[in-house]
């Protein structure tokens, strides 16, 4: 007997445990939507049955919390985020899994998103900063802890958006709505949920982190892609414009002729190998993201 | 297996086939985008009896669609409660369901052919 929304979300969330949280954040998110415009309906806009009685008949049509959270594990099978690999169906040699790199949509999404993240990482280091020093400042003056919610609610919408930006290029299965909250709760109890829930404290320590590791994510690429690219073009610098390959100082350096078809087979291959690492990286970092980003609780 | 368990296998089998199709054509007859519990009203209102599917499964579906470009959907506050996501059919949407309700009744044409003559003992 499921006696309010929140009872039948509790229940539905323990049992889709062991799903992925993403899929618990959607599902809830839905049953909630529904649930409680059901409820709406059902009561007009003055309360005049307990809504425990006006529950039972919603739920035997939306579905007990066992059938919903088979549906949703059956959909989930099904419904891939959109670069997620797919195991490849034969085998290939090593030679062409290193080659195909070129061609592999999720390393140009993880290549894409590891050279923006400084740019993202400034945006949120400057937020969590700003925001964090401003609300300690002025939490000792009446405005000091509003301040601090309309901080924390906008780290949560940022959390997510950044969500989805994370699956869209590196393949991580993210949430795609917003963290269920307690509606029921009066504002207080969902003041005091916003800064005793780990994923908002979580979430903040993220978008410090983004700033030194999208840094670092941009200097090493920045030095990858533009030496494989200067050693592809070597004939070219060499030859037409008349331009050594490196300069250290004073000193030129020119690459004998004989050399030259290795420097541009060698750009290549150090350009399939920053796209390889790309995709490794891409891959900590969306584990990284999903482990800070998501509300466990 | 036993029997019900069978059928039960073939009631969820056909119930999954139809459901895009269903939601489909509920949301090409309306002009105005729909919410998921109106949806589920809908089709609770067309089919007679007791409707077909848990209005609960109609989100993933409608996800599902989605993502693969036959509805498309966006977020408003409502005044009271959650948020409601919207959902409208777009213009492959249109088109996918008419090559849907070409086959559906090729279908139902023919297993109605096969199936005369079926006795009941």
């Amino acid at each position: 007997m499921i006696e309010s929304v929140d009872a039948y979300l509790t229940q539905l969330r323990k049992e889709l445990a062991g799903c992925d949280p993403a899929t618990i954040q959607d599902a809830l998110a839905d049953a909630e939507e529904h649930l409680r415009n059901a409820l709406e309906q059902a009561y007009g806009h003055e309360k005049t049955e307990p809504e425990a009685a006006a529950l039972i008949s919603i739920i035997d049509k939306y579905g007990s919390p066992e059938e919903i959270a088979t549906a949703y594990r059956e959909i989930e099978t099904l419904t891939q985020p959109a670069l997620a690999e797919r195991k490849p169906v034969r085998r290939k040699s090593p030679l062409n899994r290193f080659l195909s790199v070129f061609t592999d949509a999720s390393a140009w999404g993880a290549l894409l998103y590891l050279m923006f993240s400084m740019i993202t990482g400034i945006v949120y280091f400057t937020w969590a900063i700003t925001g964090l020093s401003l609300s300690l400042g002025l939490l000792v003056l009446v405005i000091g802890l509003p301040f601090t919610v309309l901080f924390l609610l906008s780290v949560r919408s940022i959390a997510l958006v950044e969500g989805r930006i994370v699956e869209a290029l590196l393949g991580v299965r993210m949430p795609r709505r917003p963290l269920f909250t307690n509606r029921d709760a009066g504002w207080w109890e969902q003041v005091k949920s916003l800064f005793s829930e780990r994923c908002t404290w979580t979430a903040v320590i993220y978008m410090i982190l983004q700033l030194p590791l999208g840094t670092l994510y941009f200097t090493i690429f920045t030095c990858l892609i533009s030496a494989s690219l200067a050693f592809m073009a070597s004939p070219i610098l060499e030859f037409i414009i008349d331009e050594p390959l490196i300069w250290l100082g004073e000193m030129a350096y020119h690459i004998p002729v004989w050399l030259m078809p290795l420097a541009v087979v060698g750009g290549f291959v150090l350009f399939l190998t920053a796209m390889h690492m790309a995709k490794l990286i891409a891959r900590a970092h969306g584990a990284l993201a999903k482990t800070l980003l998501l509300g466990t609780r | 297996m036993e029997v019900t368990k069978l059928t039960k296998k073939f009631e969820k089998e056909m119930k999954s086939g139809t459901a895009s199709l269903v939601v489909l054509s509920v949301l090409a007859k309306t002009k105005e985008p729909m919410y998921g519990y109106l949806i589920a009203k809908q089709i609770e209102a067309e089919s007679e009896d007791t409707p077909l599917v848990k209005q609960g499964t109609l989100y993933p579906v409608l996800r599902s669609m989605e993502s693969s470009g036959l509805l498309e959907s966006q977020v408003e506050p409502s005044t009271s409660g959650p948020p409601r996501r919207y959902y409208q059919i777009t213009e492959l949407g249109r088109k996918s369901l008419m090559e849907w309700i070409a086959i559906w009744n090729e279908i139902r044409d023919f297993v109605e052919a096969s199936l005369e003559g079926v006795s009941h003992d």
